[in-house]
């Protein structure tokens, strides 16, 4: 018969370390993802080909600037950040359904962890996607008129955009069962606000109307302070609050999307724990 | 004395008002092996749940190593490991990898972990496939792997969840042969779940009987067994079974614990023998097939519930 040596089991105190735990997590989603080349390369399939190919082609045809490259290459980054949380959250049901997320559920440890583990993975292969668009960009002929200060509010609005749209995709996951039905809802929050919020032209360009409704998306906001960061073009900021002073606009638009970002992330912790728990 | 598992009045009603559990009480000595035997839908993951912190419980408490479930439960699953009904395992990650992960969210020290580790594969027989993914695992393998995550982090409590439901008959073997060496440590406490009889005489100390969300019976096998007697006998009657039950307990052949269930009459012998028992049968020209035999947990349940647990199950 097998013999186990159980040792003395001792009586560990409450995990109220956090750190140490939340390194784990992030480590094994990593490594879980790492193992799954498609959530690195198919989210960048798609921009790569409007900044590289769409968006030379419409500048032909349309009869445009040359800026018209960089624009729509910093406007595919705001395809690239829901499209590569949204993948992120796929895993999220994977790792429900078929993966060892009940094991987790059981661990001595805060279930928000889970949460903000899986979210610092989405963070470092959006930042390292980002760079890619954008270094293929460059490297394509496309040319960014940026400073040390611009590349702060370009990475701090990325960051903090990236941070809220994994937090819809964590609670979106969280509400759907199946993985067919979680994609079958992906176009209508990746894609569509992506055609409203002035990826590839100005929101001035829009109907009256159309235009006060893209001023509450974040990706409006998102998207004009990654141009001011990385062309210096305030139009985007001017566009949604009609003040003088860029560096106040970009301001209010990183706030916007920093209370987008806060507000997604505690509703995601929010509704995993009590998912968590039926 | 100091309880490893306490559960007092434990309920749990899901929304829609099914009453999963139905208030129930035990207590599970430290090094104690508890089981919970009962067919599917008799509540028993349910309760494994409330006591792992992953359902909430409609009312009542349950404490693990003396940790409230409900007030305590960073600490209640620190002293805890689970290993669940389903395969619960990263995967695309190595046996090694899936252990690492659980010592250290455990708060094992590194150094330990690994020693920990390699004695866990060595005694489970895990050494050669340790660094394979475990999506190449077999599903015995799968679960030894799992046994030996769940025991990586020393715990006071190791809930085994329908340990080898699905698993073929030999790979089911080795299990219960791998549990059974759970036993030689008096340190560690073990609620398993089943619905297999033979796993819970053969394993448990103790052993509650769920139906229908409540314990109709808890004692040692033993206890169980020793309420229905030495031997048993059983006979399918035709006709009315009560007027036949009726006619053996007016010659004394039949006590008040004989019971029917369809067509078949369990008749326990405490003072008889079986042979003068079904001579009494055969007089009375009651029964189409008689035969006797050593009652098992299935005719405890079978008395306390009018169900069988391998149908039931």
């Amino acid at each position: 018969m097998t013999s186990i040596d159980l040792a003395l089991p001792l009586a560990r105190p409450a995990a109220t370390r956090s750190l140490g735990p939340l390194a784990t997590l992030a480590r094994r989603r990593f490594q879980l993802t790492a193992r799954t080349p498609r959530e690195l390369v198919v989210p960048l399939l798609t921009p790569i080909m409007f900044a590289l190919v769409i968006a030379p082609a419409l500048k032909t045809a349309l009869h445009t600037a040359a800026s018209y490259e960089s624009f729509v290459a910093i406007g595919t980054v705001g395809l690239l950040i829901p499209l590569n949380t949204m993948f992120s959250g796929l895993s999220v049901i994977v790792d429900r359904t078929s993966g060892a997320q009940r094991e987790l559920l059981t661990a001595p440890i805060p279930r928000g962890l889970l949460v903000l583990g899986n979210l610092l993975v989405a963070l470092a292969i959006t930042a390292l996607q980002v760079g890619v668009l954008i270094a293929v960009a460059v490297a394509r002929g496309i040319h960014f008129q940026t400073t040390a200060r611009g590349i702060a509010w370009f990475s701090g609005t990325a960051l903090l955009f990236t941070v809220g749209m994994y937090g819809m995709a964590e609670i979106l996951a969280q509400r759907v069962p199946r993985q067919e039905e979680y994609i079958a809802r992906v176009p209508a929050i990746a894609i569509l606000p992506w055609f409203l919020a002035g990826a590839l032209f100005p929101i001035t360009a829009l109907p009256i109307f159309l235009r006060w409704v893209t001023k509450f998306l974040p990706l409006t906001h998102t998207l004009a302070v990654l141009r001011y960061g990385l062309r210096g073009d305030p139009s985007g900021l001017q566009a949604i609050w009609h003040l003088s002073s860029p560096a106040e606009m970009a301001g209010l638009s990183l706030a916007v999307v920093a209370c987008f970002a806060l507000l997604l992330t505690v509703v995601s912790i929010r509704v995993f724990s009590r998912s968590a728990v039926s | 004395m100091d309880f490893a598992i306490e559960a007092q009045d434990l309920r749990k009603t899901y929304p829609g008002g099914v009453e999963a559990v139905r208030g129930i009480d035990f207590e599970v000595a430290a090094g104690e092996v508890f089981g919970l035997l009962g067919p599917n839908g008799a509540g028993k993951s349910t309760t494994v749940g409330m006591l792992t912190t992953t359902i909430e419980p409609t009312s009542g408490s349950a404490r693990l190593a003396g940790f409230d479930v409900a007030r305590e439960p960073l600490s209640a699953r620190a002293v805890s490991s689970v290993v669940f009904q389903e395969a619960v395992v990263d995967r695309s990650l190595s046996g090694r990898r899936n252990l690492e992960i659980h010592a250290r969210l455990w708060d094992v020290e590194t150094r330990e972990a690994v020693a920990r580790i390699d004695e866990l594969a060595a005694t489970l027989g895990l050494v050669e496939l340790l660094d394979r993914a475990v999506e190449g695992y077999s599903g015995g393998e799968r679960r030894r792997l799992e046994i030996a995550r769940a025991l990586v982090s020393y715990p006071r409590v190791l809930f085994l969840d329908e340990p080898t439901v699905g698993l073929d008959p030999r790979i089911r073997a080795e299990l219960l042969d791998v549990i059974a060496g759970l036993r030689s440590r008096s340190e560690l406490t073990v609620l398993l779940t089943t619905h297999y009889l033979d796993e819970a005489e053969r394993l448990c100390d103790r052993v509650a009987i769920m139906h229908s969300g409540r314990i109709v019976a808890l004692d040692t096998p033993r206890a169980l067994l020793a309420g229905l007697g030495r031997e048993l006998v059983e006979m399918r009657v035709e006709g009315n079974v009560e007027s036949a039950l009726a006619s053996l307990r007016e010659r004394g052949v039949a006590g008040e614990d004989a019971f029917a269930v369809g067509s078949r009459l369990t008749v326990p012998l405490h003072d008889r023998s079986s042979r003068e028992a079904m001579a009494a049968v055969h007089e009375l020209g009651l029964a189409v097939a008689i035969s006797a035999r050593e009652p098992t947990l299935d005719d405890v349940y079978l008395r306390l519930t009018g169900d069988s647990l391998a149908a039931a199950a």
